[in-house]
């Protein structure tokens, strides 16, 4: 098991991984709309721009599914945010990890990384550098916490009665019950997120152990993990989008 | 599998701030350009229609048009063909009566001359025949001049009503 390259700057523990891998995400993600909107035309669009306004109908079109896109039109740029940002940290693993092997407390900005820290002779610990930042439970617990707060902030501001409403029907018996589902939601966003991309990654570490032989396995593999990632990426994006439209918008005629 | 409530913070953070610099520098100007082609589009579409509709007009009028050239030109020929029919007729009138006319001064020209010629000849055989008379009976009638003159008539007159 690969060691988090944790920090303790005060009590506060800074796992280094995670920040550098959130960052290259966030740079990419951010580089990739600035190069795809930089150049903006109406008339004779290039690649990029149509590739991204592929991306925005896509994103409206998980929408439009959910609710009324008329309504669901201020999600947009939520959508997009998290569907291109899931995805491209979901393909950072793939290509390579960066894992280096500490036999003795190291030190690094000045403060010691804390997996190494009771390091003695012949013990030794592998600090994982690079992998991709939704192979972290954290980091999607994190996304998953910003979608929880999100939708339960939107339910109360929109549609605050019937969101109310909600948790004690079909009768206030089931009060408890409908807590443990409204909670389950993230918790299940950030589980299912994280096993996806971390099994991919863990199965790339063990087809690398095969040699040679596990090239067509590893190419297969990494194949498959492109289209999980994607597959992944939407998921996330269109639950999101589920979750607000069941908080926010009250159909007429529905019996929440 | 630990949680770090410190990744769970800085993920909210790092997402928060991407979410805001993306809205900020990207998505704006992306989302009103896609607004702007989208209205390109329609416009597009509605002029391509008006103009679709425009053509059919047109080529209604030309259609129109075209069967109004068509009336026209059979006109001018169903004219030019009764006037020119009609223009024969004249000429073939025209000709019987010059034909007819000429016919008629022929007939009195011929009926002048002749009797010109039936008066001249009158003359020359009344003054022949007194001549032949009047040597004949130059004797007899030398000595009556009125009965000469009326021996003359009358045989004039026979000679007058035998030609």
């Amino acid at each position: 098991m690969h060691d988090a390259p944790i920090i303790n700057l005060g009590g506060f523990n800074l796992d280094l991984s995670a920040v550098l891998m959130l960052f290259v995400s966030g740079t990419l993600v951010f580089l990739l709309c600035i190069l795809a909107t930089r150049r903006l035309s109406v008339e004779n669009p290039g690649k990029l721009q149509n590739f991204m306004e592929w991306v925005v109908e896509f994103v409206q079109g998980i929408i439009g599914s959910t609710m009324d896109l008329k309504k669901g039109k201020p999600y947009v740029s939520l959508g997009l945010t998290l569907i291109l940002f899931i995805f491209i940290s979901n393909l950072l693993g793939l290509p390579m990890g960066f894992i280096t092997e500490a036999h003795k407390p190291e030190m690094i900005f000045g403060h010691v990384i804390e997996a190494t820290k009771d390091l003695a002779n012949g013990e030794h610990a592998e600090l994982l550098w690079w992998k991709s930042p939704t192979a972290d439970v954290s980091v999607t617990a994190g996304l998953a916490l910003i979608v929880f707060f999100l939708m339960n902030y939107l339910g109360l501001k929109n549609n605050r009665k019937h969101y109310l409403k909600h948790y004690v029907e079909p009768f206030p018996l089931l009060l408890p019950l409908n807590l443990i589902e409204n909670l389950a939601k993230p918790v299940a966003l950030a589980i299912r997120l994280y096993a996806n991309i971390f099994a991919g990654e863990v199965l790339i570490t063990v087809i690398l152990k095969l040699g040679l032989v596990g090239i067509p396995f590893m190419a297969a593999w990494q194949g498959f993990s492109v289209f999980v990632g994607a597959l992944q990426a939407y998921i996330f994006t269109i639950l999101t989008m589920v979750y607000i439209g069941q908080m926010t918008i009250h159909e007429e005629g529905e019996s929440h | 599998m630990v949680i770090h409530w410190e990744n769970i913070v800085i993920t909210i953070i790092a997402f928060a701030l991407l979410y805001w610099l993306l809205n900020k520098f990207a998505f704006g100007k992306l989302f009103a350009v896609m607004e702007k082609r989208r209205e390109l589009v329609r416009g597009q579409l509605e002029e391509a229609k008006q103009t679709r509709e425009q053509a059919t007009v047109y080529v209604e009028e030309q259609k129109e048009a075209l069967k109004q050239a068509r009336q026209d030109a059979f006109e001018i020929i169903e004219q030019a063909k009764q006037s020119s029919s009609k223009q024969a007729l004249d000429l073939l009138d025209q000709a019987k009566a010059d034909a007819t006319r000429m016919k008629e001064e022929a007939i009195r020209d011929i009926e002048s001359e002749r009797t010109k010629a039936v008066d001249a000849l009158r003359g020359e055989i009344g003054a022949f025949s007194v001549n032949i008379a009047s040597k004949l009976i130059e004797r007899e009638v030398e000595n009556n001049p009125a009965d000469q003159e009326k021996l003359v008539d009358q045989y004039l007159k026979e000679v007058g009503s035998r030609s």
